[in-house]
């Protein structure tokens, strides 16, 4: 990428850093888990202004409450990507949104549409191509509607058109596949 | 071993990670996770799995957004702490130079400064209005003392006209056997028929307050009363007694106070004849 000096440290220094509340952490935090929480938040939302400021609160709220996080209970990525879906899926509900989106004239869709595709389908994805070969489609289906698309398996299972028990087992092995491609 | 195993394949662990279970679930797997470690390192699995999983499908963010996002963060929660040098130093800069600080010192200093000039002007005030009626005041008394020299010199002036008059005519009356060194000064003009008495020369015994002395003319014989005077040292004034037209003689006497009608013959003090 452009930006050549990307801060980075190990998960337990980053997370005493955080506690202690010293602003390279922070940077570090952004420069870490920027693009993966932008790419989860811009699944939901696809305007990009507003995918933007989700992503802004999504950090503030960090801030704001990380002394809520305990390591203990899970790793600081699981903690952050719940944040940053709950607070997308709120925006999607929001009052603000719904009127945004009925506004929206004909003329501009296109390019709305053209920057959704943008944002969903980045050429420098690493590895999408093998993980789509990885997953079978059903399992991706399953996986990104409750990951990205912040679906409960309930919802999943109704709009998939299928039993939850199959629901939770696609899902487990969605992950089971992922955990043999990473390893 | 093999509830573990159930547990761990019921998918539960997948859901916790996705965010999908209700508060009970999660308590729940929480619980089991810190009893067993294989639920633990499972549940450890996942999430690594998903965290990569996620950063397959990462997406940038535009650049201009990391900037505005960390320095959010920094407003928020109004840390002292920013994350950008070039930031740091207009945060700082805005601090020192803020212009409020320096207008708040000026009109303070401003304002004492004026006090003080109000003070001292007051003062100033004060004093010369004190000096302004100390001068009035001397410029009144100047003037009453050079209203009564003008009137004195005016008076004076009088007096030195009738030294001037050619037709005023001067007697020295001398004292009698009751008072020798008696003497008395008349001057008297036919014309106009005044007469006058100097009282600056005169030399009389001084008079008691029941008696005055009493001026006559003796006109063919006969005492004519010109009036009373006292014999006053303070007094240098010429004194103008009733007129008369023709005179002979001029005397004195000492009469009772107020003057008498005719003249107490063995009283007389002066006499002088033309």
């Amino acid at each position: 990428m452009a930006r050549q000096s990307k801060i980075s440290l190990p998960e337990e220094e980053l997370v005493r850093a955080l506690k202690s509340r010293e602003k390279i952490a922070m940077e570090a935090l952004y420069d870490m888990y920027s693009a993966s929480l932008y790419g989860v938040i811009s699944r939901v939302i696809v305007e990009t202004g507003v995918a933007e400021d989700v992503l802004q609160d999504t950090f503030v709220k960090i801030w704001h409450s990380f002394s809520s996080y305990d390591a203990e209970k899970g790793r600081l990525f699981t903690w952050m990507v719940n944040i940053a879906r709950n607070l997308a899926i709120d925006k999607l509900r929001s009052k603000d949104y719904k009127n945004q989106n009925k506004n929206q004239d004909i003329d501009n869709t296109v390019t709305i549409i053209d920057e959704q595709r943008n944002s969903v389908y980045k050429p420098e994805l690493v590895g999408v191509k093998e993980l789509v070969e990885t997953l079978k489609p059903e399992q991706k289906a399953i996986l990104d509607l409750v990951y990205f698309k912040g679906y409960t398996h309930v919802e999943a299972a109704d709009e998939l058109g299928v039993p939850l028990g199959t629901i939770k087992t696609r899902l487990r092995m969605a992950v089971q596949q992922l955990r043999k491609h990473f390893n | 071993m093999e509830d573990i195993k159930a547990y761990i394949e019921s998918g539960i662990l997948e859901l916790y990670v996705l965010g999908d279970v209700t508060p009970a679930e999660k308590l729940q797997v929480e619980e089991m996770a810190l009893k067993h470690p294989a639920i633990k390192a499972e549940l450890g699995e996942i999430e690594r799995s998903m965290e990569l999983y996620a950063e397959s499908n990462a997406v940038e963010p535009p650049g201009h957004l990391r900037e505005r996002i960390l320095n959010s963060v920094l407003t928020n929660f109004a840390d002292d702490r920013n994350f950008n040098k070039a930031n740091t130093k207009i945060v700082q800069d805005n601090i020192v130079a803020l212009p409020v600080q320096t207008s708040y010192n000026f009109y303070k200093y401003a304002f004492a400064a004026c006090l003080a000039l109000l003070l001292a002007s007051s003062i100033a005030l004060v004093t010369l209005y004190n000096k302004l009626q100390d001068s009035n005041t001397r410029i009144a008394a100047l003037q009453t003392d050079k209203q009564h020299f003008a009137n004195r010199v005016n008076l004076m002036d009088h007096e030195m006209s009738v030294f001037r008059d050619p037709a005023f005519k001067f007697m020295k009356l001398k004292g009698t056997t009751h008072a020798p060194s008696a003497a008395l000064m008349v001057a008297w003009n036919p014309v106009n028929k005044k007469v006058m008495i100097d009282m600056g020369s005169m030399k009389m015994p001084a008079n008691d307050k029941e008696h005055q002395y009493q001026l006559w003319a003796l006109v063919a014989g006969k005492p004519v009363d010109l009036g009373v005077f006292d014999m006053n040292s303070d007094t240098t004034d010429m004194k103008e007694m009733k007129s008369i037209a023709s005179a002979n003689a001029f005397a004195v006497t000492l009469e009772p106070r107020g003057g008498s009608v005719s003249p107490t013959m063995d009283k007389m003090m002066v006499i002088g004849q033309f």
